[in-house]
């Protein structure tokens, strides 16, 4: 596996905080957002958050042109209220919405949609987005354009059958064009991903079947947004394995595979933060 | 006016693809390994920049023409009937809920793929596809109306099931002339005693049996709905009024399919009595799909019996 590691990073210090605090406003109204719904994924919502923050405002390029603009999909769409959150930073939601999160009077649905400002792929089912990834990739290739496609994925995610048939798609279209992050944060609905099937063989299959393959600290925005760089450099369709934990900066969930707490806990571990 | 005068299903489908695809390059044509059986693969012959086997993977070639489509190109994914519908979901959930651009083109519907056997044999997909909102779904009768209807399909806009099956295709709407619309019901033939609404090549059942009941002296109509969903209400409506009676003939489960969808339209504009033909379980292997039409009665004499329980 190739190290994403921290040498040569296209970021400034300040640049670099001002990103984390950017993160962690993020990730404290992911936590808030559990005190208006009770249903939302808090825990595999934090794994993401900046992985998304790296993403949305160190790495996409926006076009009105869908063919030289970058691509964002969200195939863990269950990660839904970080990208939320995220976009909120970015000006794209209204935080009154974020509180507003699976109303039945509210914009943001409890997986992405299309109809949401900054969402490029209505997800929800798993599997799915890297095959929209390619045909996105593919499609911006045909027609000669510049954008970039970036597919985030969750481990328990690589269950998925549809994941076999893109995974090899990706390199018989041969697309230079399409990044995949995988979230390793070890856990599943049920189980923790080891107790349901192996997941670490993955790394070698994807390699095996043609893939650059990174690994990244997936919480360590420096670390993330250096890795994609690398894996842009690639001429060959890349994955990033990053290492993440599910509920990260969230100590009455994290690593473990609760996906909330009840709102008391949460409010109180907002105060004392 | 027609000029393919085409006697097989797939062929009126890969010729009519292709001439469509010169005239429009945005036009790509994706297949699961089945380019050769669906006739798909004439496009690659003469386009095959825009062509893509992706190999035996239903559930990616949907979300891999979704994709394609979100950046303004417009996929034709090629299929099997049966083996698309392990991808209903992708359907579903990616064409269907952002309503993309997406057409879906399947052969070897119905019992099309006779000698494979019921593993290959769609009976379903109609209810299926019918039920995702956004999509279309459109069944053409012969390979004439293939001819005539593709160039509509591929040039709407949205996602639609267009329902093939393999060669067999007797004629229906050849000596026709009309020009096809999505969401027209087409009457083949006038009557005033019984309508017989039908779907595919089994409206040539339909048109034997009302040959038949016109000698007994059963004034039958016999009207062609392609377009199975938007549904032609109106047209509908006014053959159970002006009829009293309705047939319906598909090639296709008798639960959710032509004959459901007739009956809808049916009990909320003006109710009448109806007879249900088309399958009932799985199909089987045999020597040729007519052979399989007469083995589980989807025939004109089981029309014949239908109207006449309607008529006693």
């Amino acid at each position: 596996m190739e190290k994403g590691g921290r040498d040569g990073i296209p970021i400034s210090v300040d640049e670099l905080n001002k990103l984390k605090g950017t993160a962690d406003r993020a990730r404290k109204n992911v936590i808030k957002m559990q005190f208006y719904d009770q249903s939302i994924h808090v825990g595999s919502s934090l794994s993401s958050v900046e992985i998304l923050t790296a993403l949305e405002f160190k790495v996409l390029r926006d076009s009105s042109d869908p063919i030289n603009r970058d691509w964002l999909i969200l195939s863990k769409g269950h990660a839904a209220p970080a990208l939320y959150a995220v976009l909120h930073e970015k000006g794209l939601i209204k935080e009154e919405e974020l509180w507003k999160i699976q109303d039945i009077s509210g914009l943001l649905q409890g997986h992405p949609e299309t109809f949401i400002p900054g969402v490029d792929m209505s997800t929800g089912s798993l599997g799915q987005g890297l095959s929209f990834g390619i045909g996105v990739a593919t499609g911006i290739k045909m027609s000669k354009g510049a954008g970039r496609v970036f597919v985030i994925m969750g481990d328990g995610e690589q269950d998925e059958g549809e994941i076999w048939e893109a995974m090899t798609h990706a390199i018989a279209r041969n697309l230079d064009n399409l990044v995949a992050i995988i979230e390793m944060n070890g856990f599943q609905l049920d189980e923790a991903t080891k107790d349901v099937k192996p997941k670490e063989f993955l790394p070698e299959v994807w390699r095996a079947v043609g893939w650059r393959v990174f690994n990244c600290d997936g919480h360590d925005i420096a670390s993330v947004i250096s890795t994609i760089d690398e894996a842009l450099k690639s001429k060959r369709p890349a994955v990033i394995f990053a290492e993440t934990r599910r509920g990260k900066g969230f100590t009455p969930i994290e690593n473990t595979k609760r996906q909330r707490t009840v709102p008391d806990v949460a409010r109180q571990f907002l105060l004392n933060s | 006016m027609l000029q393919g005068n085409f006697s097989s299903i797939r062929e009126a489908f890969g010729r009519t693809l292709v001439k469509l695809g010169e005239a429009d390059k945005d036009i790509i044509v994706i297949t699961a390994d089945v380019g050769d059986s669906s006739r798909a693969s004439y496009f690659k012959e003469k386009i095959p920049e825009r062509y893509f086997n992706v190999g035996i993977s239903e559930q990616d070639m949907v979300n891999f023409g979704a994709g394609l489509s979100a950046v303004g190109k417009k996929p034709v994914v090629v299929g099997f009937a049966m083996f698309l519908m392990r991808a209903w979901e992708q359907m579903r959930n990616s064409i269907g809920r952002m309503n993309l651009n997406v057409k879906v083109c399947v052969t070897h519907s119905g019992y099309s793929d006779s000698g494979d056997g019921s593993s290959h044999q769609a009976l379903e997909d109609i209810a299926l596809m019918r039920t995702i909102p956004n999509f279309k779904v459109v069944v053409p009768a012969d390979a004439a109306e293939v001819e005539r209807s593709l160039p509509e399909v591929i040039n709407d806009r949205g996602p639609l099931y267009y329902r093939m099956g393999r060669d067999y295709s007797p004629p229906i709407t050849s000596t026709l002339d009309y020009k096809f619309e999505i969401g027209k019901a087409y009457v083949l033939k006038d009557g005033d005693d019984l309508a017989i609404i039908g779907a595919g090549v089994v409206l040539w059942d339909a048109l034997k049996a009302a040959e038949e009941l016109e000698k007994m002296g059963i004034s039958t109509a016999v009207i062609n709905l392609p377009t199975i969903k938007p549904i032609d209400h109106s047209t509908i409506e006014y053959f159970a009024r002006k009829t009293g009676r309705i047939v319906t003939i598909e090639e296709h489960s008798v639960i959710g399919g032509v004959g459901s969808a007739v009956a809808e339209v049916v009990v909320k504009t003006y109710p009448v009595p109806m007879r249900f033909v088309g399958a009932t379980t799985y199909g089987r292997s045999a020597r040729s799909q007519r052979e399989l039409l007469d083995y589980y009665g989807i025939t004109s004499r089981n029309v014949i019996n239908s109207a006449l329980e309607l008529i006693k």
